[in-house]
């Protein structure tokens, strides 16, 4: 589904992002861990082109991204808040989002109904807008805005990051759902070790830019990931 | 204490990435403040002599002072919407060991040093002067000029009550509302008696002490109102706004861009800058005011069709100068989302459309000064929709400074939005409908000129998706640069 090859990015002479090549095939759970300034974010701005490559290239189902948009309309991100528009409610923003993405009201609504559970009552019909939301509670409208319209690539950056305990849980069934009954491509970036090998397939460890570890994950991927931060 | 926050006000204020930058603001910003020092210092040089000319039967000093209220009041009307109220980031203050009072002090004297209250010191420092070299008394002089200046700091504090608490706006402007009604309709004029009030203060020089009382008795209000609310939901963090939601969905009509143009609306009305923007481009509409009444001008139509290009250009040039910027604090979302970015262009253009049709009807009262200006109007218009739109968001591709959309914009001391090709975009704006006007009408007549004018809008719209398209490969062209200027700010 989503091909890298040769993928570097240069600050002027700092480089932040060196992939050779990496292959995530449809419908796999991709997790991408690292510590601070490891490349992680770089990453996913590449796929999302909103930054540009210093060489190679990223295809996204056939579609080179940084040079059509045609990516665009199967996937969707949560990168940080700047993908909120502050000034509208929640629920506006969904609806925009999901004309965006060709989602009419209803269509929207029913989608928005199976997260009544992850939203935990403090998210629709609070008559505030997101930019007077909680951190924690603006995370998780992003997330949901990410799931409109049936995107076949999801990428979402520290999705767990300030979410309370009970919304880390559900997200990870939300995840966990996603890849594996309806064949999406979820890629999320993480610190917390646990959650990521509790919800992803496959995990990669990148370092300074570099990736230095390519995990199928198992019971002893934890161990494993947590020696290797820890030394 | 305070030198310990001047200092980081400092570094806030040096190490902020605009200021690292755009020199030629800088330099720009610099003139303009001085261009308007330079016009205080003279009217306040001059005023005493143009009254004394003016009436020759009267101390130009006691008609100073029945005017008096009317410069406070406007004064106070133009710190309400320009001037920007501290919010301090007092999350990182509120732990550790300062006592708050030190805080507060420090918030309220901070507010002390504004332009606002130094212009009026360019006005009145001179005006002084010149009374004191005409021989008025020294002393009623001084003492005068320190109320005049009282008062000043006294409006800034009413400005900072208004503002952050709406009890005492509420009770401020209905008081205010009674009095001008009563002054309009002549039952009673309450500035009369000001006015002999003003005039006793300069006779009493001991008086001075009514205007410091007024003071401190503000500066007291303020510190207990802040104190109250010294608190992170409190009077100096953010408020929290009641929702506003209204059915946009008539805006549907509009096919594809409906949904640009209902996020349109909301982001005019629920922002603070946008909302000051529009109030500015509805001044516009009063430019021809300035022009269709001045005898002078009748004989320089290239500067009537200038002035007819402003009346319903207002919204177009004010908001559309900086098109990408209203957007840039979710500029990533927009960019990543399945967004064509023609699409997103065309809902700015129909916006501008819009504006400007909305201005046209409400600048038929300008009939008034006949057909002629009327047609020119309607010329202007025409071209506002036809070409202005598209040399604006042209510019608008070449603009990559963010907006807080919700933060006032200050004066003097806000570059956001603006920089130098701002300013040279603008020339063909101001500068084609007299060329488009004042060519024909040299060469053929007056209607000739009027409907070259027009017929220029007529052929933009004509060609709007040639526009449209050499506009969008500029925006795909610099959109990784936008991105990144974008996100700097957050």
């Amino acid at each position: 589904m989503i091909t890298t090859s040769n993928l570097s990015k240069k600050y002027n002479d700092n480089l932040v992002l060196n992939i050779e090549s990496l292959e995530i095939p449809k419908g796999q759970s991709f997790g991408l861990v690292g510590n601070n300034g490891a490349g992680k974010t770089t990453y996913f701005s590449l796929l999302l082109d909103l930054i540009q490559p210093t060489t190679g290239q990223i295809i996204n189902n056939d579609v080179l991204v940084n040079e059509s948009e045609d990516w665009k309309p199967f996937t969707s991100s949560f990168i940080d808040e700047s993908f909120l528009i502050g000034y509208l409610t929640p629920e506006e923003y969904f609806y925009f989002v999901g004309e965006l993405r060709n989602q009419n009201k209803a269509d929207v609504d029913a989608l928005l109904s199976q997260f009544e559970d992850f939203f935990h009552g403090e998210i629709l019909n609070q008559k505030k807008y997101l930019r007077d939301l909680s951190k924690g509670n603006q995370k998780k409208a992003g997330i949901v805005a990410a799931l409109i319209g049936n995107p076949e690539v999801i990428i979402l950056d520290e999705p767990f990051a300030n979410l309370d305990p009970t919304t880390q849980i559900r997200l990870k069934q939300i995840i966990k759902d996603l890849a594996e009954t309806k064949g999406v491509t979820v890629l999320i970036s993480s610190h917390d070790l646990m959650h990521v090998t509790d919800v992803c397939e496959r995990i990669v460890v990148l370092e300074k830019g570099e990736i230095i570890k390519d995990l199928a994950t198992s019971k002893e991927t934890l161990k494993e990931l947590e020696a290797h931060f820890a030394g | 204490m305070v030198k310990r926050f001047l200092s980081l006000e400092w570094k806030q204020f040096s190490r902020a990435s605009y200021f690292q930058k755009g020199i030629a603001i800088k330099i720009l910003l610099f003139f303009a403040a001085a261009y308007f020092s330079a016009i205080a210092i003279f009217f306040g040089i001059g005023i005493f002599f143009i009254l004394k000319k003016a009436m020759p039967n009267t101390d130009p000093m006691v008609m100073v002072n029945n005017f008096l209220i009317y410069w406070l009041l406007f004064d106070l009307v133009i710190r309400f919407f320009m001037q920007q109220l501290p919010v301090m980031n007092i999350k990182p203050l509120m732990t550790i060991p300062i006592k708050r009072e030190t805080v507060i002090h420090y918030l309220l004297g901070k507010t002390a040093i504004s332009f606002f209250n130094f212009l009026p010191l360019f006005i009145f420092l001179p005006f002084t002067i010149v009374l004191l070299v005409q021989g008025y008394p020294v002393v009623n002089v001084l003492c005068w000029f320190v109320s005049v200046m009282t008062l000043t700091f006294c409006n800034n504090f009413i400005n900072f009550l208004i503002n952050k608490n709406n009890a005492y706006f509420y009770s401020i402007v209905s008081v205010l509302a009674i009095f001008i009604g009563l002054e309009v309709y002549q039952i009673f004029k309450i500035s009369e008696p000001i006015g002999v009030a003003f005039n006793t203060l300069f006779n009493q020089p001991y008086l001075v002490l009514i205007p410091m009382l007024l003071l401190v008795a503000l500066y007291r209000i303020n510190f207990n109102d802040i104190k109250k609310g010294f608190y992170l939901d409190g009077a100096i963090s953010k408020k929290v706004e009641t929702v506003s939601t209204s059915d946009l969905s008539w805006l549907d009509r509009f096919g594809s861009i409906a949904v640009f143009l209902k996020n349109d609306l909301r982001l005019i009305w629920r922002n603070a800058r946008p909302k000051q923007v529009l109030m500015m481009s509805f001044l516009f509409l009063f430019y021809g005011l300035i022009f269709y009444t001045q005898e002078a001008y009748q004989k320089m139509p290239a500067f009537l069709a200038f002035a007819s290009m402003f009346v319903t250009g207002g919204f177009l040039m004010t908001f559309g100068q900086l098109v990408p910027s209203w957007d840039s604090e979710y500029y990533k979302l927009l960019m990543s989302q399945n967004i064509p970015y023609r699409k997103y262009l065309e809902s700015k253009w129909y916006l501008m459309v819009v504006a400007v049709t909305i201005s046209f009807v409400l600048s038929t009262p300008y009939l008034y000064f006949g057909w002629k200006i009327f047609g020119m109007i309607a010329a202007g218009a025409l071209f506002n929709i036809g070409l202005n739109s598209f040399i604006t968001l042209f510019g608008g591709a070449l603009n990559r400074v963010p907006i807080e959309l919700n933060v006032k914009a200050k004066a003097f001391s806000n570059t956001n939005g603006f920089n130098p090709t701002q300013m040279l975009i603008a020339l063909p704006k101001l500068g084609l409908p007299m060329l488009l006007f004042y060519i024909p009408y040299k060469l053929v007549n007056f209607e000739v000129g009027i409907m070259v004018l027009a017929l220029s809008g007529v052929l933009g719209i004509v060609f709007k998706n040639f526009f449209l398209s050499k506009i969008e490969n500029l925006y795909q062209k610099g959109k990784y640069k936008t991105v990144a200027a974008f996100a700097e700010k957050n």
